[in-house]
């Protein structure tokens, strides 16, 4: 369901109001999250479209990541915490009993803050989702999966004459790519990112930003960062929170630079957060 | 300011004085139980062989003229080899009269050494009719002497040797007719009540059954419990109630979980009495904590993000554990698995309860065989009246001590051979 470009869209949407023409790919409404007795996320709407990359901002302890680890239901392992409200990927609910939660993380993947991948060659690490998945067994078949998700993070020229070396053994920017070439490599539709940049260097950090530029024409993002000319420069989209509520929703130019909330303009401005 | 740092100062010295002085204790400890095991031990591995010039008397065997093989085998054995012992050793010292000095010479070799001439004239039946000088076993009073182990300088009421018998074994080493050689029997052989016959293969044996059976039902059972409580189970009550009880089964003395396998396998179960296979379900009970706790550390420190890892690209929770978590901890689980083993080797009590403390001659073939193990062996021979079997006891600790040796070199091994895969 890849959408026409953006033009089409209407210039500001804000929060609780949603558009008939365009069908977003996931779309969470009315979400509450608690963990225990914290009210961590409070009655957000937000929808996420293919082609175009939504940033998640806001203060520490909004409730973004929160929000973002309920699209692929990775707050399910979480002790006491809770959640409450509808989200839809392609409009059927993914807490429906007939989803597999497994199944909808390989539609949803995810890369997380911190890099993380598998202490296994670097060959291993992209084919690991594959292989669970039965996308492709061993060979050729697979040697292209890797080769291709490789190129698609950006990563293949660096590591294709090291793919047995231990994916550990990479330096922090190539670790986080080999991460999202690990979660292409099942071919998700939606990708989420939790603050893919915080560990990583200016320099990484620009290279992972041209990546995710490069791979928002396929895949729906999501992207929680705290840095806000990141959301600027990667982001199509951008959702403000603040204690757990969406307070702004809207394109991200608009949201940039003519926000309708006070809240959403001190925070981009450095008074807060 | 300045005194301040010099006390500081000194203090750090008095410190690691005080830890190099704990080092000190513990290394001289250690030095000194394995000086005086190895000292007294070493001897328990070589043994005292009497030559005679054995003669094989047709009249004693009979006649095998128009005999099958196994009638001929057969009447072979029935043969009355300590006439034949006795009769070599009167020639030898042909002044010897009467019976109850006849019976002082032919005490001064085992009496294993029939069964060794029995096995001579069995396996080649042309030895009959003729003089052949063989090496025999002496008996384990000789062998002490031989190795300086009983003095000859006491009063003769207080010797086991008599003066007569000092004379004869004296006069045997001056024709060079006693020799120490390698004690193959000690480490072939089962028990037995002469420390000359007595060997550890038969406690090395059950030992070996006995952790074998340890080993497959703690370590699944162990690795199985700790990856449900740490990845499964849901933290509650009832979870934190089996944890304290999982801990505190880890300080139950082992002689109850020997009573418990007493109670249970023998008396309900009805498995058989001092098999190996009791003794390890039993010690596999005392371990099986040892195993949990081990193994939950492992899981625990394995990183949670390997785990978020692979949950976002799909994993099971099933997958989760087997690709990832279990690979990570398994070099912790070995180690915990091994020092868990190494306590049930070292455990006697459990198996005096079991029944396991039985004399045995046998090797055991199976895991229902009577058997014993090492420390149980140990534990017999330290209990025996004779001479002999101090050293046996040191030399067995010896065989127990290089088993535990070898046992922790392999786990090293393997948990280097794993780590390296990562």
């Amino acid at each position: 369901m890849l959408l026409a470009a953006s033009d089409g869209r209407p210039e500001v949407i804000v929060a609780n109001s949603s558009t008939e023409d365009d069908k977003p790919k996931m779309k969470a409404t009315a979400v509450d999250v608690y963990y225990g007795d914290t009210h961590a996320v409070k009655k957000v709407d937000l929808p996420i479209f293919v082609g175009d990359v939504t940033a998640l901002i806001g203060p520490s302890g909004c409730g973004k990541s929160t929000l973002l680890r309920c699209f692929n239901r990775m707050n399910d392992s979480i002790a006491g915490c809770r959640v409450e409200g509808e989200i839809t990927l392609e409009g059927r609910s993914i807490f429906d009993s007939e989803i597999d939660v497994v199944q909808l993380r390989a539609r949803v993947g995810m890369v997380f803050q911190k890099p993380n991948p598998f202490p296994k060659s670097v060959y291993d690490n992209v084919a690991y989702g594959p292989r669970i998945h039965g996308i492709a067994r061993k060979g050729p078949e697979m040697d292209a999966i890797v080769e291709s998700s490789l190129e698609r993070a950006g990563l293949w020229a660096e590591v294709k004459d090291r793919l047995q070396e231990s994916g550990t053994a990479l330096s922090g920017g190539q670790q986080q790519r080999l991460c999202i070439a690990r979660a292409i490599a099942v071919d998700p539709e939606v990708i989420l990112m939790d603050e893919p940049c915080s560990a990583l260097d200016p320099i990484a950090t620009a290279k992972i930003e041209e990546l995710i530029y490069e791979l928002r024409g396929r895949f729906a993002i999501a992207i929680v960062t705290h840095n806000m000319q990141q959301a600027a420069r990667v982001s199509q989209w951008t959702a403000f929170f603040h204690l757990g509520e969406l307070v702004e929703y809207g394109r991200t130019e608009d949201i940039f630079t003519n926000p309708v909330q006070e809240r959403t303009r001190d925070y981009i401005t450095g008074r807060y957060g | 300011m300045q005194a301040r740092l010099a006390s500081r100062h000194a203090a750090e010295r008095r410190f690691r004085l005080y830890g190099l002085f704990a080092i000190g204790v513990a290394v001289a400890t250690l030095g000194g139980l394995l000086f005086s095991i190895v000292g007294k031990g070493y001897t328990a591995f070589v043994q005292t062989e009497i030559l005679l010039d054995v003669y094989f008397d047709a009249a004693a065997v009979g006649d095998l003229e128009g005999l099958g093989d196994d009638e001929r085998t057969a009447a072979l054995r029935r043969v009355d080899y300590a006439g034949l012992l006795r009769d070599s050793l009167r020639a030898q010292f042909p002044e010897v009269e009467g019976r109850s000095a006849v019976r002082a010479l032919t005490a001064l070799v085992s009496a294993g050494a029939r069964t060794t001439l029995r096995e001579e004239l069995v396996t080649d039946p042309d030895l009959l009719a003729r003089r052949v000088p063989l090496w025999l076993t002496a008996d384990d009073e000789v062998d002490m002497l031989m190795k300086g182990q009983v003095a000859r300088d006491l009063p003769e009421s207080e010797r086991r040797l008599s003066d007569a018998q000092l004379a004869w074994v004296d006069a045997l080493a001056a024709e060079g007719r006693i020799r120490t050689v390698f004690n193959r029997t000690f480490l072939t052989a089962g028990d037995s009540r002469e420390p000359e016959l007595a060997g550890i293969w038969g406690a090395l044996v059950g030992t070996v059954l006995t952790l074998a059976v340890t080993l497959a039902v703690s370590f699944p059972m162990g690795v199985l419990a700790a990856v449900y409580l740490e990845e499964f189970a849901p933290r509650n009550r009832w979870t934190d109630l089996i944890e304290v009880n999982i801990n505190n089964l880890a300080a139950v003395p082992s002689i109850v979980f020997g009573l418990l396998g007493l109670a249970v396998f023998l008396n309900v179960l009805n498995l058989p009495r001092s098999a190996p296979l009791v003794g390890g379900l039993t010690l596999a009970l005392m371990t099986l904590p040892t195993i949990i706790i081990a193994a939950r550390s492992a899981i625990l420190s394995v990183p949670p993000s390997i785990r978020e890892a692979a949950r976002g690209v799909g994993a099971s929770p099933l997958q989760v554990v087997a690709h990832h978590v279990l690979p990570l901890a398994l070099p912790g689980i070995l180690t915990g698995a091994i020092i868990g083993m190494a306590r049930a080797l070292g455990e006697t009590a459990p198996l005096l309860m079991i029944g396991m403390v039985a004399f045995i001659v046998d090797v055991p073939a199976s895991l229902t065989d009577a058997a014993t193990a090492l420390p149980v062996q140990v534990f017999l021979w330290a209990d025996s009246p004779e001479r002999g079997f101090v050293e046996k006891v040191s030399g067995a600790i010896l065989v127990l001590l290089t088993f535990l040796l070898l046992m922790n070199a392999g786990a090293i091994v393997m948990r280097q051979k794993f780590e390296k895969r990562w």
